[in-house]
């Protein structure tokens, strides 16, 4: 036993193994339990009856409407919104919970590395919130059925749901490696979902209202001297003129919404939207989310057409073409939310290694080693 | 207890696991000032100290979960500052508690560790079996941890431990909380342990228990361990024998006529023998000598007395 043991244990172990193998206990500790189907079937019975009730309110019917995706992007958002409030549970205790029940140090103590322990666990934690989308995703379905979403924007925004939770997940790992609380680190776990959910659209408006400022803006406007006699002026009887209001520049402040996980779904799924002349007008709800977000990013239009008399057979202005290609040409904000997320997500995966790797150097002060 | 004629691994070299002038504060607390020890394999050696004298705190390090402020620790030839997976490879470590291990049963308990130290799934399960039976808990392989009683969780911790087949192993107050036959028990289990050549490390407060199954001791106090010192204290305390005659006078006068140094009790003498062989020469001396000789014993419990004696001179 003792030489055949020794040989398989001095060879280098699969890392991929390790994880899934912590993953699996992990799974089995936390997840196998009656309890936590009934979580399932709860999240999933709540996500039903919402898309159910959401249909019927918008629609009157369950299919037939034209919604302009309302009600897909509504359950989207209803099951991230979810997602987040479930997702912290599954990590925020994870590490000092298992400091606490002594099932931490005998694992340290084995040759899994901390990499594998922490990979290990933030894997179950995923897979568990994976498990409540999977719960969500017929409601999901039916949601893009109902609100003709294309399939491709069903499915990237799935995919970025699922990115979200990871997100989410980790952070709570790191919390709670690094603080020697369980209550400490679930609340301030909660507390960062709140900073990014929330807190982020807040802070953009209070930014919004700060960044006002004396703005000189060209109008394009029907000239002083028209004779309005003559009747309803054409484009040609317009002349431009400047003007100083105070205006918004939120052009300093978008970047605060790209951090939030709701613009970062909207944003990310891909829109067929007609995004041309007709502001808001056909336009899907997440494919608006993503549109104003962009514009917010662009700032204040330096001009603007009021000479809009006998206007439905006229050319836009060069200026308008302009603004509007400016507009289309913008690059997605969703690429600096993810990129964002994941340097959380990675730093909080950086934190809770450190402060699982044995020997302990430092100790955090509150814990034990066993 | 099995007398021991020369302190245990005297010579580094042939020690399963030494430690020198290892030190460990927490912050401002000094846990361990200074420790230092060796254990060889197939013995099983006490570590006898206070509460709070950092005994806890050294098995941690030689656990290799806790890195010394200064000091080596070295397990069979691997440095655990500078080789620490393959030092802790070596080593078994028992908390002193199991954890809670909640919905987990009792097979997937020490599957998951066999397989963490590497062993392959069908092996692991194997081997967690082969452990189960072997200390009593095949009928619970199945059956959550968490239903175990204190006894059998001990065991179940002490199979953990062990999965990996280490050469050395760290029990941290294994028998506190357990009923004298769980205790009886594991004394049975550790010394099989100690016959297959593991060499095992134990605290614990119950010194009348450890009396009987150590060969060794090491003490600690105020964070620093004592050692020459205390082995010939311990030593000498090994050697008393209390002799107890029917007629203590005659006993006595016997005894004033041999030559090992002895004194009087109320019920007879104390004598110090030179080991157990002399015990017995004693014996057939006093009886060739016509004592009727009641009862001859070792005096006590020798790590008590050596305890108690050591914390006087602390204090």
């Amino acid at each position: 036993m003792s030489t055949a043991t020794q040989a398989r244990t001095s060879r280098a172990r699969a890392t991929m193994g390790g994880v899934w193998l912590v993953a699996a206990l992990e799974l089995r500790l936390r997840v196998r339990s009656g309890k936590w189907i009934a979580a399932l079937i709860a999240f999933g019975s709540l996500v039903g009856i919402f898309t159910l009730l959401l249909a019927f309110a918008v629609n009157g019917q369950m299919f037939g409407g034209d919604d302009y995706g309302v009600i897909f992007g509504t359950v989207v958002f209803f099951v991230l919104f979810m997602g987040l409030l479930v997702s912290p549970t599954l990590t925020a205790t994870s590490i000092n919970g298992d400091r606490k029940d002594g099932t931490l140090a005998p694992l340290q103590a084995t040759t899994l590395s901390a990499t594998t322990i922490v990979l290990g666990k933030l894997l179950a934690a995923w897979l568990a919130s994976l498990a409540f989308l999977t719960v969500a995703l017929p409601f999901i379905v039916i949601g893009a059925v109902v609100s003709h979403a294309p399939f491709w924007t069903a499915v990237v925004t799935v995919l970025v749901l699922a990115f979200e939770l990871l997100v989410i997940c980790a952070i709570g790992m790191g919390l709670s490696a690094s603080l020697a609380g369980t209550a400490a680190s679930a609340v301030l776990t909660y507390l960062a979902v709140a900073t990014l959910a929330v807190l982020t659209l807040v802070f953009f408006g209070l930014g919004t209202a700060l960044s006002i400022q004396p703005t000189t803006t060209r109008i394009y406007d029907v000239s002083y001297d028209y004779d309005w006699a003559e009747g309803e002026p054409s484009i040609e009887d317009c002349e431009w003129r400047e003007e100083t209001w105070e205006e918004p520049h939120t052009e300093y402040v978008w970047w605060l919404l790209a951090a939030n996980p709701f613009v970062i779904v909207a944003d990310a799924a891909p829109a067929e939207d007609d995004f041309d002349r007709n502001f808001y007008d056909d336009q899907t709800m997440l494919g608006s989310i993503k549109y104003a977000v962009r514009e917010a990013r662009l700032g204040p239009a330096e001009f603007q057409n009021w000479c809009y008399y006998n206007y439905g057979d006229t050319e836009a202005l060069p200026e308008e073409l302009q603004r509007a290609e400016e507009l289309q040409e913008l690059s997605a904000v969703w690429p600096w939310g993810i990129g964002f997320h994941t340097l959380l997500a990675a730093g909080s995966v950086l934190i809770a290694i450190r402060r699982v790797k044995v020997p302990y150097g430092k100790l955090i002060s509150g814990t034990r080693v066993a | 207890m099995d007398v021991v004629d020369e302190p245990a691994a005297a010579d580094p070299a042939d020690a399963a696991l030494t430690a020198t002038g290892v030190r460990r504060a927490f912050g401002t607390v000094q846990a361990v000032v200074s420790a230092d020890l060796a254990i060889a394999p197939g013995q099983v050696t006490a570590l006898i100290g206070p509460n709070g004298a950092g005994k806890t705190t050294l098995m941690l390090m030689l656990a290799g979960l806790l890195a010394p402020d200064a000091g080596t620790i070295t397990v069979g030839g691997a440095n655990m500052r500078r080789s620490p997976v393959k030092a802790r490879t070596r080593v078994g470590w028992m908390p002193d508690t199991l954890g809670t291990w909640d919905s987990l049963t009792c097979l997937e308990v020490v599957t998951t560790f066999a397989r963490a130290y590497g062993i392959k799934a069908t092996d692991a399960r194997a081997r967690a079996f082969e452990l189960l039976t072997r200390f009593q808990l095949a009928e619970f392989a199945s059956r959550p941890a968490r239903v175990l009683s204190r006894g059998q969780k001990q065991r179940l911790s002490l199979a953990r431990a062990i999965v990996h087949d280490p050469a050395v192993l760290i029990l941290d107050e294994p028998a506190s909380g357990l009923d004298p036959r769980a205790r009886a028990e594991l004394r049975t289990v550790l010394r099989e342990l100690a016959a297959e050549g593991k060499a095992i490390l134990i605290s614990s407060h119950v010194l009348a228990e450890l009396d009987e199954m150590v060969d060794d001791a090491v003490f600690m106090f105020a964070g620093s361990t004592r050692g020459t010192e205390a082995s010939e204290h311990l030593e000498r305390a090994r050697r008393r024998y209390s002799v107890i005659g029917l007629d203590a006078a005659a006993l006595q006068k016997a005894l004033a006529a041999q030559t090992r140094a002895w004194e009087t009790t109320e019920a007879g003498a104390i004598v110090e023998v030179a080991d157990a062989a002399d015990a017995a020469a004693l014996n057939a001396e006093l009886v060739a000598a016509g004592v009727a000789v009641a009862a001859l014993a070792p005096v006590g419990s020798a790590l008590e007395s050596t305890y108690l004696s050591l914390e006087g001179e602390q204090r």
